[in-house]
C-alpha cells in the first residue's frame, strides 16, 4: 500500500504558495498566481491517481513556482516587456522565499494585508480565508453561511481595493503595527467565533474553521516582533474553546450545555497547551477581551464538574471585564452567573436594569435569562411566559429545541 | 478473461470550480480506485488527456485547433482492463469516482479477431 496524503495538505500548500508567488511577483498578480496554483493542484491530482510522489510537497512547490514563470514568459514574449525574473541572481533570491520561514513570513505578509484598514471586515475575512486558508468561495459561502455570489463581490471588492489603493505586500511597522495586529486578531477570532459558536453549519465546517484560525494564529506566535499578549490570550481561548468542542455537540447536531457536557471528553493536552499561552499572556498590565474571555473559559475547564464551578472567581473575572469592555451581552452573563451563586436579588437588579431593546437579535437570549430567574426563584408561570417570548425571537433551530425541551421541563414540573 | 476499455467523459476539474480540499479529496478517490484494480491486477494501461483538442475532420482535412468542446463531451481520459466479462468490467466501472460531478463512463469490449 502507498502512502496516503496528510489532510489538508492541498488547502495548506495553496496558502503557502499563494503567499510566497505574491511576495516575489507582487500584489498586482496575485489572480494569475492564483490560477497558476490552482493548475497545479488539478495537476497532480490527475498525475497523482497512480502513484504519490514521495515528497509531495515538494512536487507541488516546484510544480506551482514552474507554473508561474510559464505564465510570466507567454507575458513578457507576448508583450516583450522587461521580465519579472530576468537574471540568475534573481532566480537564486527567489529559491530563498521557499525555504520554512520565509514561508511563514510570506504567509504572515498575506494575512497582514487581508486585514489592511482600508478593506471592510467582511471583505478581510472572505479574502484571509481564500488567500492563507486556501478555501474556495463555495466553502468560504458555506462556512459563512451566506450565498456564494456575495462571497465572489467580496473577494473581487478586496482585490480591487487592494490595486487601486496600492496595498503594500508587507507587515506595517511603527505606529500602524499595533493597530493592524488588533484587527489581524480580531479576524482571526471571528473565524474561529463563525465555527465555534454558530451552530447552523455541519461540524466539518465548523471545526475547519476553528483548526484555520488556530493555525494561523500559531504563526503568529512564532514570530518574535509580531506576538503581543493579547495574541497569546486569543490562542489560549481558541485552545480552551477547542478543547471541548466534541462535549459541546451531541449526536443529532444538538447544543449540550456546560452543565451537561460530558467533561472526560474534553481534549487535556489542548487545554494545557491553553494554560501555558495564558501564562505568557499575562505578561502585561493591559488585559484585552481575550484575555477575559480565556480566564472565564479556564475557570469553567478547572472545575472537574459544573458543581464544583469557582462562580465567585468567574463573576470576579466578568466584573473587571465589564469595567473595560461593557456590553448587555455580559451583563446577561454576569445575571446567570448570580443566579449560580444563588445571588437573586442582584440577579433581578441587575437584569431590571438592562434593557430589551438593546439586544438586537438576541432579545431571546435576554427573555431566556428573565425565564431562568424566575424558574430558580419557583415562579414557573412566569418563567414560562418568558420562555414564550424567547421562542417568538428565536431563529436558529438547534436553539430552539433547546428552548422547547426547556419548556416542556416547566410545564411537566408543573403538574 | 476479456479486455475493456472505460472511457471517461465530463467532470473536467478545471472547469468545476473545485477547492483546494476537493481536488485533493477526489485525488484521494482516484487512488484508491486504481490501488483496488491494481491489486486486482487487472489494469493494463490508462492514461489522463488533456483538455486541449485538435480534431482534424472531413475529406480536406479540415483541422480544428483548440476546439471549444463543452466540458461534459470532453473525453478526459480511459482505461484498458481486464474482466471475465462485461458484468464484471461495469462493476469495475462502477467505482468512477466522478459520477457525482457529473461524469460519464463508457465501457467497451475490446474486439478480438480470429485468424
Amino acid at each position: 500500500m502507498q502512502q496516503q496524503l496528510i489532510d489538508h495538505l492541498f488547502r495548506h500548500h495553496y496558502g503557502k504558495m499563494v503567499s510566497i508567488l505574491t511576495r516575489i511577483f507582487g500584489l498586482a498578480h496575485l489572480e494569475t498566481i492564483e490560477d497558476a496554483v490552482q493548475d497545479t493542484f488539478i495537476k497532480a491530482s490527475l498525475k497523482w491517481r497512480t502513484s504519490i510522489p514521495k515528497n509531495p510537497e515538494a512536487w507541488l512547490t516546484t510544480a506551482s513556482k514552474h507554473r508561474v514563470l510559464d505564465i510570466f514568459r507567454q507575458i513578457k514574449s507576448s508583450k516583450t516587456r522587461e521580465s519579472l525574473v530576468s537574471s540568475s541572481a534573481e532566480a537564486m533570491r527567489m529559491t530563498e522565499f521557499f525555504l520554512d520561514t520565509e514561508i511563514e513570513d510570506s504567509q504572515l505578509r498575506m494575512i497582514f494585508t487581508a486585514c489592511h484598514p482600508k478593506l471592510q471586515q467582511v471583505d478581510q475575512i472572505a479574502f484571509a480565508l481564500k488567500t492563507v486558508a486556501g478555501f474556495s468561495s463555495k466553502e468560504i459561502a458555506t462556512a459563512l453561511l451566506t450565498k456564494e455570489d456575495t462571497v465572489k463581490k467580496r473577494l473581487s471588492r478586496a482585490r480591487k481595493h487592494i490595486q487601486e489603493k496600492n496595498i503594500a505586500f508587507k507587515i506595517p511597522m511603527g505606529n500602524a503595527l499595533p493597530k493592524r495586529i488588533e484587527s489581524v486578531l480580531n479576524v482571526l477570532y471571528l473565524i474561529f467565533n463563525e465555527g465555534f459558536h454558530s451552530n447552523k453549519q455541519d461540524i466539518l465546517v465548523r471545526k475547519e474553521l476553528c483548526g484555520e484560525s488556530i493555525r494561523l494564529c500559531k504563526i503568529i506566535l512564532k514570530n518574535e516582533t509580531i506576538r503581543t499578549p493579547s495574541s497569546y490570550a486569543l490562542f489560549a481561548l481558541m485552545c480552551f474553546h477547542a478543547a471541548r468542542m466534541d462535549s459541546k455537540i451531541g449526536l443529532n447536531n444538538e447544543v449540550i450545555d456546560l452543565k451537561n457536557q460530558d467533561r472526560s471528553l474534553w481534549y487535556f493536552p489542548m487545554i494545557e497547551l491553553g494554560n501555558s499561552c495564558m501564562y505568557k499572556a499575562m505578561q502585561t498590565e493591559h488585559l484585552t477581551n481575550y484575555h477575559f474571555e480565556a480566564a472565564i473559559v479556564c475557570e469553567h475547564l478547572k472545575a472537574a464538574s459544573f458543581n464544583d464551578t469557582n462562580w465567585s472567581s468567574i463573576l470576579n473575572w466578568y466584573r473587571q471585564y465589564v469595567a473595560l469592555y461593557p456590553s448587555p451581552m455580559l451583563y446577561l452573563n454576569m445575571v446567570m452567573v448570580y443566579l449560580q451563586l444563588e445571588r437573586y436579588t442582584d440577579a433581578k437588579q441587575l437584569l431590571n436594569d438592562l434593557n430589551v431593546d438593546d439586544f438586537n437579535q438576541r432579545q431571546y437570549l435576554y427573555h431566556g435569562v428573565w425565564s431562568e430567574y424566575y424558574a430558580v426563584t419557583g415562579d414557573s408561570v412566569n418563567a414560562i411566559e418568558a420562555l414564550d417570548k424567547a421562542l417568538v425571537g428565536v431563529i436558529n433551530k438547534i436553539e430552539k429545541q433547546y428552548l422547547l425541551k426547556k419548556r416542556l421541563e416547566l410545564t411537566s414540573s408543573r403538574n | 478473461m476479456k479486455k475493456f476499455m472505460m472511457i471517461f467523459i465530463g467532470a473536467d476539474y478545471s472547469e468545476l470550480g473545485l477547492s483546494p480540499e476537493d481536488i485533493q479529496e477526489r485525488m484521494g478517490k482516484w487512488f484508491a480506485w486504481n490501488q483496488k484494480m491494481q491489486e486486482q491486477g487487472i489494469v493494463e494501461t490508462g492514461e489522463a488527456l488533456t483538455p486541449q483538442v485538435t480534431r482534424i475532420s472531413g475529406k480536406d482535412r479540415t483541422v480544428t485547433d483548440n476546439l471549444a468542446l463543452e466540458s461534459k463531451e470532453l473525453v478526459g481520459g480511459f482505461y484498458v482492463f481486464k474482466a471475465q466479462d462485461i458484468e464484471a468490467a461495469k462493476k469495475v466501472a462502477m467505482d468512477f469516482p466522478d459520477f457525482d460531478l457529473g461524469g460519464t463512463v463508457e465501457v467497451r469490449e475490446v474486439m478480438v479477431f480470429d485468424n
